[in-house]
Parts: C-alpha cells; sequence; structure tokens
C-alpha cells in the first residue's frame, strides 16, 4: 500500500514509519527535517498547505496524519483544523478511502469534565473538548473529518493517545498519566488500521483509544482490543508494579 | 449597551447596526478596512492584545461569521475556527457578558422538507461554506459555553427580512443565553450558558 504520514518526522513518527516501512511505502512530510534517518521518500510539506498536501497525496492508498502543533495559537489551528481539512480534500481529490487521523484524549473528554471524576471512560461520546487550545483544536479538526465522511466514501479512524513511555527509560516512582503506552506498541495500531477491511469498522469515522492495559480503569482500550485486534504489550507495568 | 459586531462590510452587520444604533452604543470591526461612518476597528482577530482591546468595554457581540470578498475556503475556515476562538477567548478575559453567534438554517436543509426541524436536532453542514463554516463557528462556541465562560446564543438564520432579524436579535439581547439558563430549574439541565434558536424558514 502507498501510504502518505503527515507530520512524520515528529516524535512518534520514526516509530510508525518503521513499523509500516516492511510492508508499505512511504511517503513522510513534515514541516521540518527528520533528525535520523527514516525509510521512504521525505517531502518538507506544511500541513496547512492546501495545494502541497493534495500534490503529496497523488497515487497514495492511505493516509496517516501524525502532525501536531500543540501550544501556538496560529500553528495549532493550521495544523490541527485546516490540516485536517486539507487531508480530507485530499482524500476526496484523489479518491483515497482509508485515513487515520490523531490526537490527545481529550479531543473527546476534557479533562476538566471527565478524567477527574470519572471511569470507564470510552471513545464513543459526544466530543467535549472544553477551550484548551490543543484539545480544541484537534476536536475540530476531528469534526471536519466527520463531516466529510457523511458526505464522502471516506473511513477515518482517530487514534488517541496520552502518554508515551520509552519502557528502558521509566523510572520507580515515577508519575504518569491516567494512560500510557509506550513508543513501539503505539506504532503497532498503525499496522491494524491499514490493514483492516473497511467494511469491517462500524462506521465511516471511528475513534479508539490506544493505550496499554492499567488496573485503575480511568479510560477503556476495549473498544481498540476488540475492533482492530490491539494487542497491549505489557512492557509499561512498572510504573505501577 | 455597548455592542461589538463583526464582519463590518456585510450588509446584514450593517443593517444590524443601523437597526441597534437606536438604543446602543454600536462598534463594529472586520478582518479588512471598511468605510463607515460608525464607530470602526479594524481587528484581524489575531491571538495578540489588540483583540482584548477590541472587546474591552463591550457588553455584547454579535459574531456574524461572514467571509471576506474573494475569500477561499481554507482562509474562510481559519476565519470561523481560529479567529472565532482567538475573538471568544478575549470576550471572555474582558469580561464581556454575552455573544450572540448568526449562524445559518441551512445546517438543517439536510432534513426531509416537511420535517419541524428543532433546535435541538443534529446539525448537518456540507463541505463546503457556508455551512461548514457556521458549523464550526457554532462549535468553537459551544465550548466556551459548556466552560460556563460566556453566554452564547445561536440565531440560526433561514429565509428572513434584516426586520425579521432584527427583532431576534433584540429578543437575543433582552435575554442573554446565560439569563435564560439561570431562568431553567437544574432539574432541566439549565446550567449551561448555550441556547439556539432558528429564524425565518428553511431554503
Amino acid at each position: 500500500m502507498n501510504v502518505l504520514i503527515l507530520g512524520g518526522a515528529g516524535m512518534l513518527g520514526p516509530y510508525v514509519a518503521r513499523e509500516l516501512a516492511p510492508a508499505h511505502n512511504l511517503r513522510i512530510t513534515d514541516i521540518k527535517p527528520p533528525e535520523e534517518d527514516l525509510p521512504g521518500e521525505f517531502l518538507h510539506l506544511d500541513a496547512a498547505d492546501l495545494d502541497g498536501v493534495v500534490a503529496a497525496a497523488a497515487d497514495m492508498d492511505a493516509i496517516v496524519n501524525l502532525s501536531v502543533l500543540r501550544r501556538h495559537r496560529q500553528t495549532a489551528w493550521d495544523v490541527s483544523t485546516r490540516g485536517c481539512y486539507n487531508m480530507m480534500q485530499a482524500a476526496v481529490t484523489h479518491g483515497i478511502r482509508r485515513v487515520i487521523n490523531t490526537g490527545p484524549h481529550y479531543t473527546v473528554a476534557g479533562r476538566h469534565i471527565t478524567e477527574i471524576h470519572d471511569f470507564d471512560i470510552v471513545p464513543d461520546i459526544p466530543p467535549q473538548p472544553g477551550t484548551n487550545l490543543y484539545a480544541l483544536t484537534k476536536a475540530m479538526g476531528l469534526e471536519i473529518c466527520r463531516v466529510f465522511t457523511q458526505h464522502h466514501d471516506i473511513s477515518v479512524q482517530h487514534y488517541l493517545f496520552y502518554n508515551f513511555k520509552n519502557p528502558a527509560a521509566i523510572q520507580p516512582g515515577e508519575r504518569y498519566a491516567p494512560y500510557v503506552i509506550s513508543w513501539e506498541n503505539s506504532a503497532e495500531v498503525f499496522t491494524l488500521g491499514l490493514d483492516i477491511d473497511l467494511d469491517a469498522l462500524p462506521s465511516r469515522h471511528e475513534v479508539f483509544y490506544v493505550f496499554a492495559d492499567m488496573p485503575h480503569g480511568k479510560f477503556s482500550n476495549e473498544k481498540t482490543k476488540r475492533i482492530l485486534g490491539f494487542k497491549p504489550r505489557q512492557d509499561v507495568e512498572i510504573l505501577w508494579k | 449597551m455597548r455592542i461589538l459586531i463583526t464582519s463590518a462590510g456585510h450588509d446584514r452587520s450593517t443593517a444590524l447596526a443601523d437597526h441597534l444604533a437606536q438604543n446602543h452604543e454600536i462598534r463594529l470591526t472586520e478582518r479588512t478596512h471598511v468605510e463607515t461612518e460608525r464607530e470602526f476597528a479594524f481587528s484581524a482577530l489575531g491571538h495578540d492584545s489588540s483583540t482584548n482591546l477590541l472587546t474591552r468595554g463591550i457588553d455584547a457581540i454579535i459574531h456574524a461569521v461572514e467571509p471576506l470578498p474573494g475569500e477561499d475556503v481554507s482562509s474562510q475556515l481559519d476565519a470561523a475556527t481560529r479567529c472565532t476562538y482567538n475573538l471568544l477567548m478575549a470576550a471572555a478575559e474582558e469580561g464581556v457578558q454575552q455573544v450572540i453567534l448568526l449562524s445559518t438554517l441551512e445546517l438543517m436543509a439536510g432534513y426531509p422538507p416537511g420535517y419541524r426541524v428543532a433546535e435541538t436536532w443534529r446539525p448537518l453542514p456540507s463541505t463546503e461554506p457556508p455551512t461548514l463554516t457556521k458549523h464550526m463557528a457554532e462549535q468553537v462556541s459551544r465550548e466556551f459555553a459548556r466552560e460556563g465562560s460566556l453566554g452564547v446564543t445561536v440565531l440560526r438564520l433561514g429565509e428572513a427580512s434584516y426586520k425579521t432579524i432584527a427583532v431576534a436579535v433584540d429578543e437575543a439581547l433582552a435575554e442573554p443565553a446565560s439569563l435564560a439558563a439561570k431562568h431553567r430549574s437544574r432539574e432541566e439541565g439549565g446550567a449551561e450558558a448555550w441556547s439556539i434558536t432558528h429564524i425565518g424558514e428553511r431554503a
């Protein structure tokens, strides 16, 4: 499969690229050059550049969007919201049916509302990001994707993450977020998302929480395991054991 | 009341300014320079302090979310999302009491003709302006209301005269969303400062 990775030179991108490279042809883009050699072709591209994103998606079978700029009040909107619009326009232009988008957990579950009080938080809740810049800009991107899936035969899987860990660097007793995953384990879900029969998804717009099995039950990764066949590694358990 | 009206270059904003000026102080703003006899302040609605200055001393904002002439879709989307966020963030910081968002009843055009479509129904935006951009402006505004930092009244405008729209705006100013929320009981879920009213007919 020919796969366009937007924002592939960030923190998660190299893990995803190494995971996908053996089975897929990769075209990786980013606004900054990669800090290490990445497999496949690399293009310098701003996700906010509509024409550039459309051009980069030519001849692709799938788009994986890893773009993220969290804190700046111009670029956060450019990347997380307009970037999703540009990605979906590119998918429409080239007839690309498979899109994987990414974001933080509070794209749907604003942490001021649910995280402190609740348990068994699932991804299929009405998005309520609040006004936190990162959460809201990603939530608006998610909503744009949802609208496009209502009008076009495009399937969008949203993978929401919270906290990434390098298992080898975990210190005994260190603090951790309510959901955690190792970098390597997180990359594995993208293979599942590219392999899954799109007709096996419940709808053309699905949201997944991607993290390791954790004992406290704040969030639920059950859907990710059930539908995508995700297998959490047991490589971050030292955090609570 | 001191009222800020955005999209000053749009005919509807001009008409609303003419109507509201009879009883209120009006400030117009636009993302480009506009010739007008009324108080006007250019604002790109950026995230700098100028947007705070724009909203300082304002009691209510009528946010029209209209594109500039010839503006491409991507820029329209940017204005509807990022600029709305900046405007409402500044408004919340400056203590503005009320925001009236002028949206479109075209958001409900996807429902079959003859249905009695209510404000509580899900909007059905297309992937093009104006429904996509108005929808996104609603979505951004809703989060401010959800957090309680602003009272937001959404007026989804259908086929309606300027006079009808002006009356709706008058009514919204008389009973802001936050006030309406206070009047509802807790059992009715009246905690959110968010209301939607459909004005006119679906096309």
